[in-house]
């Protein structure tokens, strides 16, 4: 194992370790960093670059120690190296860019002295050292590939990193946004987080934006087979790592920098248009029809080879790890933790409609891990979001090691949710693994904007189930990777769930007999409160004679103690829901996806109670959409004195028999569960 | 009286130095001054070193000067004597050229700073500090003067391991720093109260194992001085009472021991070791690593540290033994008198001055 220590804890030593930590990563070696070289201030993406890595050094024993950025070793750095307890035959390694023999001796005595033994040292700075490297403190180093690493055909992926200065200036955006629309192009751009803003603020929001810190660069070159850099310079090490790691992989690098950074210095870039206006014209000329072949001679210059990651390996003396053997290929559900089981519903129906020879599992949060594992999925716990931790994506940051630990590069990852989760995208970007997107619509107005979206880029399919009513569908991204398929929804039944005999059954249980059954899942109180409801619908139902009510309590349920006071209602927690509902009088409940479907295509009369919070699903309409057939009755929160009427007028006057009637008439679209799972097998073999 | 004087000549010698080096380096200089000026005609200039930058003269020196009436010439182009003695050759160790031009009989470079590191590792950037001396000094002869045993070895191992012009030889005598320390009478009852004080620097400490055998917790107190780096770490030992360097003057601190520990990083070494001939002026007996000791031979207590305890313990059972000791040691200090410079360097110079070369 590799531990690397900075010679600065500053964000800005920090951020080289993570570059040089990911480079070694990614050539399969079991590197670390010690922990106490991470200063105070961290982002968010550091954070969730840094976490595979750091260790705390009192646990770890490693086979060789590696002090990056040793030239300006600070010394509350050499007091870390002071607590290593190292065997002795551990090397220690002092790496930077020594300007003299002097700096050099500087720096491997400062190091001496703290571990009080000779360490080893690496200067970085050959003898023809690019000045672009002036100020780097890691290694920028990088694997050079034996073949380009590019997508054959069109589109070709651009990358075009432009400063938010040069956003700004006027036409600028525009021609981007004519980049994009060329059928022989998919375009990125690159800037920092101020020109993301400015591009999502104006007319071209939906052109793709990547942050330039948002994923490690050997992550951002990944959706690039060319790679344009605009500006008066390379900015900072993380872009200097994507030109060089670009160059290594055989994509096409354009210099259009002002100065020619690139070029000037050696590198096997082209030289391009300065300004953005002409790049359309230059790709169109020189590079489109060329890139394989000029990917294949920038991989063969002597000026990439200096940075090459087997000359450090040789220098350090260490070997690359041999890869690890090519593990069965799984499919790896994670759907998001609603407030509800739904997407690890919708997911479990799809896995279940997989041939019987899959190999999948889910990745899956508390609250789905019973229903998941009673149906026969394995599952790798991950961890819900909590108010207790200090960082509001600490949970997801955890999630992400977990993943990262779960997935390897032979499998794919099946994501069920609305906001793709930082850990989502970034195990997807990393390992280049088949990835789906199961997204339902229905999404309010407030929720479909770019950003939303954006995330979709790492995805290499998107599976939209769709609604029940044509109105309620609407296409939110078009493009040949996303596929609608009908609704995805559970239709068989146990099988010994003939209604009547369920009856019976809870009669028996419940120790009386059964006139009225009610169910009322009205959702677990988290988004919207139904307290209210819920007590009229028990004191309604309470004068009922030989009335049963049954409460569905969802995981994680907030149950009101008043509940438990009524003779005819009772609290049950179950996953069957949709036999009691085939077998009830009255199905009360709230509109999710699942829900809806299950009532809908099991012909269940019901009252339908939308939940409402700004990251639901739009509830009001699609309960409207089944009202207006007359295959439901909407009834919304505030209106007490209409679930009143309702309720009598379904259990007394025979409104329920009529929506039984209606939806038994009723053509419904061809459920999707098995065309879902055939687009994620076909994922697995593309 | 010297053969020089009564012949009635007194030698030319200029001193080249940074005046900005801080520690007994300067202090030690300074007392060299006072000495030389007896017996020859001194003139002193300053090289702005990149080692110093942003620095003033030390103190020390600062007084020295004042006192003998000595003024500093900055940046000479050109300096000429009989004799040029040219301190501390590793100040120039960032930087590529020494900006002056040296003209003498003699040139004298005194190795303040040790070649080679234990293990023999450099210590500097040797080769660039000297062929920066060599390239612009015009002079018959040039000398290296260690000021030590142990220095003397790292010099002589670097000359064995490297190429160094024959123009350069080794002066056969130790260019010792003179200490001279007013003489404080040893405590009559020892009390297990240990301290050490140095610089703040990582060279200066050795592991933290040795310094928990060395001040270990059966010690009624241990005051470290100089604990610049210990301050900064959360699992510092809690029996330790730490200072900063200058945290407290070296007579309060002095007031609180009364035996010095001084055991330095393995891969480094005092090229003489001015602290602890400090603390034997002081009334301190002196317990230190075997290598260190071979400098203050029959003043100090040669040890392993994890002796330490026990030999503490010894003095403290038996304190006649104790003032005998650190009486002995006071007396072995004239090795390093300003009177024994005076007989072997000063007898030395006038000699080379004197054309003998």
């Amino acid at each position: 194992m590799i531990l690397l220590i900075s010679g600065q804890k500053s964000a800005r030593a920090f951020d080289g370790l993570l570059l040089f930590a990911t480079q070694l990563d990614r050539r399969g070696h079991s590197v670390t960093i010690d922990a106490r070289c991470m200063p105070d201030e961290v982002t968010k993406q550091q954070k969730f670059e840094a976490a595979p890595f750091l260790v705390d050094h009192q646990e770890v024993s490693p086979d060789i120690v590696l002090v990056v950025g040793a030239d300006a070793i600070s010394d509350e750095v050499q007091v870390f190296l002071r607590a290593l307890q190292l065997d002795a035959d551990v090397p220690i390694w002092t790496l930077g860019y020594f300007a003299d023999r002097q700096d050099e001796i500087t720096a491997q005595n400062k190091i001496a002295y703290t571990i009080g033994r000779e360490p080893k040292l690496l200067n970085l700075a050959g003898p023809q050292r690019p000045a672009l490297l002036e100020g780097c403190s890691a290694p920028l180093t990088f694997q050079i590939a034996e073949t380009p690493d590019q997508q054959a055909g069109d589109p070709a992926r651009l990358i075009v990193y432009v400063p938010f200065e040069d956003l700004e200036e006027p036409g600028v955006l525009q021609d981007l946004a004519r980049i994009g629309y060329s059928a022989k192009i998919k375009l990125h751009v690159l800037t920092n987080g101020k020109g993301k803003e400015l591009i999502r603020q104006s007319r071209y929001g939906v052109l793709s934006v990547f942050g330039y810190s948002e994923l490690p660069p050997a992550d951002i070159m990944n959706y690039a087979d060319i790679v344009a850099f605009f500006g008066g310079g390379i900015a900072g090490e993380r872009m200097m790592a994507l030109a060089l790691g670009a160059m290594g992989a055989g994509k096409v690098v354009i210099d259009c920098t002002g100065p020619a950074v690139l070029t000037t210095d050696g590198a096997p870039a082209l030289k391009g248009p300065e300004h953005v206006h002409s790049l359309s014209a230059y790709l169109e000329d020189v590079v489109l029809d060329n890139r394989l072949e000029i990917g294949r001679r920038i991989q063969k210059s002597d000026w990439l080879r200096q940075f090459d990651l087997k000359k450090i390996e040789q220098d350090l003396r260490v070997t690359q790890p041999e890869a690890r053997p090519a593990e069965t290929s799984r499919t790896v559900y994670f759907p998001t933790n609603g407030n509800g089981l739904g997407h690890a519903q919708r997911c479990a129906l799809i896995g279940e409609a997989m041939s019987m020879d899959s190999n999948l599992s889910f990745a899956a949060f508390p609250s789905c891990i019973d229903m998941l594992q009673s149906r026969g999925f394995a599952c790798t716990p991950m961890v819900s979001r909590s108010v207790e931790h200090d960082d509001p994506y600490a949970a997801d940051l955890v999630n992400h090691l977990r993943l990262r630990d779960l997935l390897s590069q032979s499998d794919q990852l099946v994501f069920d949710g609305g906001y793709v989760f930082d850990s989502v995208y970034r195990v997807i970007s990393a390992l280049q693994i088949p990835a789906i997107w199961i997204r339902r619509g229905l999404w309010q107005a407030g929720q479909i904007h770019p950003t939303a979206l954006e995330r979709e880029r790492v995805f290499s399919r998107v599976i939209v189930p769709q609604e029940a009513f044509d109105e309620l569908n609407t296409d939110y991204s078009t493009g040949g990777s996303v596929h609608h398929v009908g609704p995805i929804v559970r239709l068989n039944a146990s099988s010994d769930a003939d209604p009547a005999e369920l009856r019976a059954r809870l009669s028996a249980h419940f120790g009386k007999p059964i006139e009225t059954l009610v169910v009322t899942m009205l959702g677990g109180g988290v988004a919207s409160d139904r307290t209210a409801q819920t007590q009229l619908l028990c004191s309604l139902l309470e004068q009922r004679k030989d009335c049963l009510h049954l409460v569905i309590a969802w995981p994680n349920a907030v149950i009101a103690d008043g509940l438990h006071g009524w003779n005819n209602t009772q609290v049950v927690r179950t996953s069957h829901t949709q036999d009691l509902c085939r077998a009830a009088d009255l199905t009360v409940s709230a509109v999710g996806y699942n829900s809806f479907h299950e009532i809908l295509y099991a012909n269940v009369p019901s009252i339908l109670i939308p939940q409402s919070a700004p990251y639901l699903d739009d509830q009001e309409r699609r309960a409207r959409a089944a009202a207006d057939r007359g295959l439901a009755t909407l009834v919304l929160e505030s209106e007490l004195l209409t679930l009143e009427r309702e309720v009598s007028a379904f259990l007394d006057d025979g409104k329920a028999d009529d929506i039984r009637a209606a939806l038994a008439q009723t053509a419904l679209p061809d459920p999707g569960n098995l065309a879902a799972a055939t687009l994620i097998e076909e994922g697995l073999g593309a | 009286m010297l053969q020089s004087e009564a012949a009635g000549k007194r030698p030319q010698i200029a001193y080249v130095l940074d005046p900005r080096f801080p520690g007994g380096t300067s202090s030690a200089v300074a007392a060299e001054l006072e000495v030389v000026r007896d017996f020859a005609d001194i003139r002193v200039f300053a090289l702005s070193t990149a080692m110093f930058e942003d620095q003033g003269v030390a103190p020390q020196l600062d007084e020295a000067l004042n006192r003998l009436k000595l003024p500093i010439v900055w940046d000479a182009t050109e300096i000429a004597a009989d004799i040029v003695v040219l301190h501390n050759p590793s100040c120039l160790k960032h930087q590529d050229d020494l900006g002056v031009r040296l003209i003498a009989r003699h040139l004298i470079v005194v190795t303040h700073e040790n070649f080679l590191r234990p293990g023999g590792a450099e210590g500097f950037d040797v080769a660039k500090c000297l062929t920066q001396i060599q390239r612009d000094s015009l002079v018959l002869e040039r000398h290296l003067a260690p000021v030590s045993a142990w220095n003397r070895s790292t010099v002589t191992g670097w000359i064995a391991s490297h190429q160094l012009s024959q123009t350069w030889t080794v002066l056969p005598i130790d260019w010792f720093n003179i200490c001279e320390f007013d003489l404080v009478p040893p405590t009559v009852c020892p009390a297990d109260r240990r301290g050490r004080h140095s610089r703040s620097g990582f060279e200066k400490f050795p592991s933290s194992k040795v310094m928990e055998l060395c001040f270990s917790p059966s010690a009624d107190r241990n005051v470290i001085l100089g604990a610049d780096a210990f301050l900064l770490d959360d699992d510092r030992p809690s029996h330790w009472t730490l200072y900063p360097f200058r945290g407290l003057t070296v007579s309060q601190y002095f007031e609180m021991i009364d035996f010095m520990i001084y055991f330095t990083a393995p891969t480094w070494r005092e090229s003489f070791g001015r602290v602890i001939a400090e603390a034997t002026a002081a009334g301190k007996l002196v317990i230190t690593d075997p290598d260190v000791a071979r400098t203050f031979d029959g003043t100090v207590v040669a040890a392993e540290p994890e002796n330490v305890d026990k030999i503490v313990q010894g003095y403290i059972d038996e304190p006649d033994r104790y003032v005998s000791d650190v009486r002995s040691a006071q007396r072995q200090l004239k090795k390093f008198s300003p009177a024994t410079f005076r007989s072997n360097i000063g007898e030395m110079l006038t000699k080379l001055a004197g054309g003998s070369a």
